[in-house]
C-alpha cells in the first residue's frame, strides 16, 4: 500500500475523463455516456477507499504537483495535493455519493426518456471532478478555483431543463447568489496572500501556523488598515466566510438553494449531500486552524449556524413539495455543522458532515424514486399510501428520515447530538453567545422531527389521494440499489463515533472518528485544534451528567416533533393542520419574504445606484473621451486643407520656409545687429 | 584673377532664376529645368571656392554633382512621362489627386 497515495491525482482525473468522454462521444455511446461516468466514479471510489485505508495506517501526503506562476521574491501559485484524514474521509463520501447518483440517474434520466443525456453526464462528471479537486486542494487559491468550478457546474446542472421557464432562472439565481459570497472569498484569498505570503493549508509555511506564530509574537506578518494581528485575522476570516455562507446556503445567502430544486433530482442529491453545499463547511474545517485563532469569527459562525438551523427548519414545516421540505432541511442541517464548527466541535461538525451526506443523499434519491412513481408530481398532498406499493423506497426513506430527525440509533442522532453537546459545554464554560446558539439549535430539533415525519406520513402513509398515487409507476434495480446502500449507511454510519456511549458507560476507544482525525499532520489534527480553542468547558452535574441530559433533551424534542407529526398526519385522510397558524403560515410559506426583500434590495437600491453610475459613465467619462476625439477630428478636418496636392504650393512653402529659416538664423547670429 | 564675390553673385542670380521658374511655371518640363539651374548654381559655388583656395577637391565634387544631375534628370523625365500618361498633360496644377 506504500505507493497508493501517489495515485491520488487519478481520483480527480477519472471523473474529468468521464466528462470529456461524455461530452465528446456521449451521443454515440449506449446510455448517453452514463457508463463512462459510472466506471470513472467507481474507479475513483475504489482509489479513495484505498487512500482512506492508507491514511488510517498513518500515511499523509502533501505534495506540490505543479507551479503555474513562480514569483521572484513573491508568492508562488501552485496546484498540489493534501491528503490527510479529513480529505480522505471527504473523498470517500464524495466518490461514493457520486457513484450512486450516477447509477440512480440510469433510472431517473435514461429510463424516463430524457433528452440531452450526454450533456447531463458530462455535467455530473465535471461536477464530481471539481468537488474532488476542491477536497484535495493544498492551498487556498486552488481551493478557490475549484470552488468556482463547482459553482459553474451547479449552474449547468440546475438549468439542465433549459427549455422550461423555472430551471434557467433558478440556475442563474444559484450562480449569482453564491457568486456574491465568493466575491468576498476572493478578496479573502488575496488578503491571505498579502498577509502571509503563502496560502498553503499544511507544511512549513502553512498560513494557519504562521498566524498562530504571529499571535505569539514569534513571526511577523503584514497587517493592513492599521489593525492589530488579532483584528486583521478576524477580518480575513470573515472575508473567506463570505464564500462559505454563499455555498453552504447559510442565512442570508440561503435563498438560492430551495430554487435549485428545479434541477433533476439526482443532481439535487449530489449538490446537497456531497458536493456544492458541503464545500463551504469543508472549507471551514480545512482551515480550522486559522478560524480557531479568532474567537469573534467562531462566535459569528456559531450564531449564523444556530440561527440558520432554526430559521430553515421552521420554513420546512409548511412546504407542499417533497423536495422543498428536503431543501429546507438541508439548509437547516448545514446550520448545525456551522454551529458545531463555531462552537469548537471540529470532530462533531465533520461527523455531521459525513452522516448528513449519507442520509440526505438517501432522502433525495428516495424522493427521486417517489417522483418517478408519481409521474413527476412533487406535491405531497397528491401522494399518500405509497408504503405498500414501493416497500424498498419506503424503508430506505424511513431510515434516512429517522437519521435526519435524530432518533437513536440512526446516524443523525450521534452527530447532531455531539454538535449540540459541544455547543452546550462550551456555552456553559462562559459563552452566552454559544448558549443562545444552542437554544436555537435545540429548538430546531423539534421542528426537524416534525417536518421530517410530516413528509414521511404524507408521502407514504394514509390513503392514496390521487390517481397516480393509487397506481404508481414502478422503479427498477438502478433506483433501488443506491437506496439500499445508503439506507444501510444512514442507519449505521453513526456507530463510528459513539461518544455518548463512551462517556456514559465508560467504554474506551469507540470514538473512531476522533482517533482517525487525530492522525493528521501535527498542525491539522483535532487535538491541536482543541489546544488552540478559545473556549473553556462547563458541565451540569459532571461530564457524564451533561452528556446524558443533552442527549435526553435532544432525543426527547425529536421524538416530540415526530410524535406530533404522527398524531396530526398519520391518519387515513390528513388535512393541512398548519392552516391553523394563519398569518404565520403565510409568512413561513413565503420564506419570511426573504426573496422579496432581496429582490427589493436589487431593484430598489442597487438598480437606482447602478442607473446613476451608468449616467455618470455614459455622460461624464464617455463625454470627456468623445469630446476630445471630436475636437481632434474637427481640427484635423480643417488643417488637412493645407494639403492642396498642387506641387507649386509645396514648392512655395518650401521656399518660404527656407527663407524664414535663413532670416531666423541670421537674427540669432547677429547679422542685423 | 576674378575675385570670388563675382562668382557668388552669379551663382545667387542663377539660383534665384531657378526659384522664380519653379514658383511661376506650370509646365513640368520647365520645373525640371529650373531645378537643374538651382543645382548648377550650387556647382558654381563649389568650383569658385575650389579655385580660390587652390584645391581641386571642390572641382571633383562638381563633376560628381553633374553625374548626379544627369541621373536625376533621367528620373525626372520618367516622372513627367507618367504624369503625361495619367493626365494627358504636363501641367502640374492638374495632378492634385494625391491629397486627402
Amino acid at each position: 500500500m506504500a505507493g497508493i497515495l501517489e495515485f491520488a491525482p487519478a481520483i480527480v482525473l477519472l471523473p474529468f475523463l468521464s466528462f470529456l468522454i461524455a461530452l465528446g462521444a456521449g451521443r454515440y455511446m449506449p446510455k448517453g455516456g452514463a457508463l463512462a461516468g459510472i466506471g470513472a466514479t467507481a474507479g475513483s471510489f475504489a482509489l479513495s477507499v484505498a487512500t482512506f485505508f492508507a491514511v488510517s495506517g498513518g500515511q499523509n501526503y502533501n505534495q506540490t504537483i505543479y507551479t503555474w506562476a513562480e514569483g521572484l521574491d513573491a508568492v508562488n501559485l501552485t496546484f498540489g495535493l493534501l491528503i490527510d484524514p479529513l480529505s480522505a474521509m471527504m473523498l470517500v463520501i464524495v466518490t461514493l455519493v457520486a457513484f450512486l447518483v450516477h447509477v440512480f440517474s440510469l433510472g431517473y434520466m435514461n429510463d424516463e426518456g430524457e433528452t440531452g443525456l450526454p450533456r447531463y453526464y458530462a455535467g455530473l462528471g465535471l461536477f464530481t471532478a471539481s468537488m474532488l479537486g476542491f477536497v484535495v486542494a493544498d492551498n487556498l487559491l486552488m481551493a478557490f478555483m475549484f470552488f468556482e468550478l463547482v459553482g459553474l457546474c451547479s449552474y449547468l446542472l440546475i438549468g439542465f431543463h433549459f427549455r422550461q421557464d423555472g430551471p434557467p432562472s433558478a440556475a442563474k439565481k444559484a450562480f449569482l447568489v453564491t457568486r456574491f459570497g465568493d466575491y468576498f472569498f476572493l478578496i479573502g484569498v488575496v488578503a491571505v496572500f498579502a498577509t502571509f505570503g503563502s496560502a498553503a493549508f499544511a507544511g512549513p509555511d502553512a498560513f494557519p501556523v504562521l498566524a498562530e506564530e504571529a499571535l505569539h509574537g514569534e513571526h511577523s506578518v503584514n497587517t493592513f488598515l492599521g489593525m492589530g494581528e488579532q483584528a486583521w485575522f478576524t477580518v480575513v476570516g470573515l472575508l473567506v466566510l463570505g464564500g462559505v455562507v454563499g455555498k453552504s446556503a447559510q442565512f442570508p445567502l440561503h435563498t438560492w438553494l430551495p430554487d435549485a430544486m428545479e434541477g433533476p433530482t439526482p443532481v439535487s442529491a449530489l449538490i446537497h449531500a456531497a458536493t456544492m453545499v458541503a464545500a463551504g463547511v469543508y472549507l471551514v474545517a480545512r482551515m480550522y486552524g486559522f478560524y480557531v485563532l479568532t474567537p469573534t469569527t467562531l462566535a459569528i459562525i456559531a450564531l449564523i449556524g444556530g440561527f440558520t438551523a432554526l430559521f430553515a427548519a421552521t420554513m420546512g414545516v409548511v412546504k407542499k413539495e417533497i423536495k422543498q421540505v428536503l431543501a429546507y432541511s438541508t439548509i437547516s442541517q448545514y446550520g448545525y455543522m456551522m454551529l458545531g464548527l463555531g462552537a469548537g466541535g471540529y470532530v462533531a461538525a465533520t461527523f455531521h458532515l459525513m452522516t448528513h451526506a449519507f442520509f440526505k443523499a438517501l432522502l433525495f434519491l428516495g424522493a427521486g424514486s417517489v417522483i418517478i412513481a408519481m409521474h413527476h408530481n412533487e406535491d405531497m398532498w397528491d401522494m399518500g399510501g405509497l408504503k405498500d406499493k414501493m416497500p424498498v423506497t419506503y424503508y430506505a426513506f424511513l431510515s434516512g428520515s429517522l437519521a435526519l430527525a435524530g432518533i437513536v440509533p440512526f446516524a443523525g442522532f450521534w452527530s447532531k447530538d455531539e454538535v449540540l453537546y459541544e455547543t452546550l459545554i462550551h456555552g456553559l464554560g462562559g459563552s452566552p453567545i454559544l448558549l443562545a446558539a444552542y437554544a436555537m439549535g435545540l429548538l430546531a430539533v423539534f421542528f426537524t422531527g416534525f417536518y421530517t415525519f410530516r413528509m414521511v406520513f404524507l408521502t407514504f402513509h394514509g390513503e392514496p389521494r390521487s390517481g397516480t398515487a393509487r397506481d404508481p409507476h414502478g422503479v427498477r434495480w438502478n433506483v433501488k440499489g443506491p437506496l439500499a446502500v445508503l439506507g444501510v449507511l444512514a442507519a449505521t454510519a453513526g456507530l463510528v463515533n459513539m461518544v455518548p456511549v463512551e462517556k456514559l458507560f465508560g467504554i474506551k476507544g469507540i470514538d473512531f472518528l476522533h482517533q482517525f482525525l487525530d492522525g493528521s499532520f501535527s498542525s491539522l489534527n483535532a487535538h491541536h485544534y482543541a489546544e488552540l480553542m478559545p473556549y473553556s468547558s462547563g458541565y451540569i452535574g459532571g461530564e457524564t451528567g451533561t452528556v446524558a441530559i443533552g442527549a435526553a433533551v435532544s432525543l426527547g424534542l425529536a421524538l416530540a416533533g415526530a410524535g406530533l407529526a404522527h398524531r396530526l398526519y398519520n391518519v387515513p385522510e390528513p388535512v393541512e393542520h398548519t392552516d391553523k397558524l394563519g398569518g404565520i403560515k403565510t409568512t413561513l410559506y413565503n420564506n419570511y419574504y426573504q426573496d422579496e426583500y432581496q429582490v427589493w434590495i436589487a431593484t430598489g437600491i442597487v438598480q437606482p445606484i447602478s442607473r446613476a453610475l451608468d449616467k455618470f459613465d455614459q455622460g461624464i467619462v464617455d463625454g470627456v473621451v468623445n469630446g476630445l476625439s471630436s475636437v481632434s477630428l474637427f481640427a484635423g478636418g480643417r488643417i488637412k486643407r493645407l494639403q492642396t496636392g498642387v506641387v507649386s504650393n509645396y514648392a512655395a512653402l518650401l521656399t518660404l520656409g527656407l527663407t524664414a529659416l535663413i532670416i531666423g538664423l541670421g537674427l540669432i547670429g547677429g547679422w542685423f545687429a | 584673377m576674378v575675385p570670388p564675390q563675382y562668382y557668388l553673385v552669379l551663382s545667387a542670380a542663377i539660383f534665384c532664376i531657378g526659384i522664380f521658374g519653379l514658383l511661376t511655371r506650370r509646365n513640368a518640363l520647365l520645373f525640371l529645368m529650373s531645378v537643374e539651374l538651382m543645382l548648377n548654381a550650387a556647382n558654381i559655388n563649389l568650383v569658385a571656392f575650389s579655385y580660390y583656395w587652390g584645391n581641386v577637391t571642390g572641382q571633383t565634387f562638381g563633376l560628381f554633382v553633374l553625374a548626379l544631375a544627369a541621373a536625376e534628370v533621367a528620373v525626372g523625365i520618367g516622372i513627367i512621362l507618367t504624369l503625361y500618361r495619367n493626365f494627358d498633360d504636363v501641367d502640374v496644377m492638374n495632378a492634385t489627386t494625391m491629397r486627402w
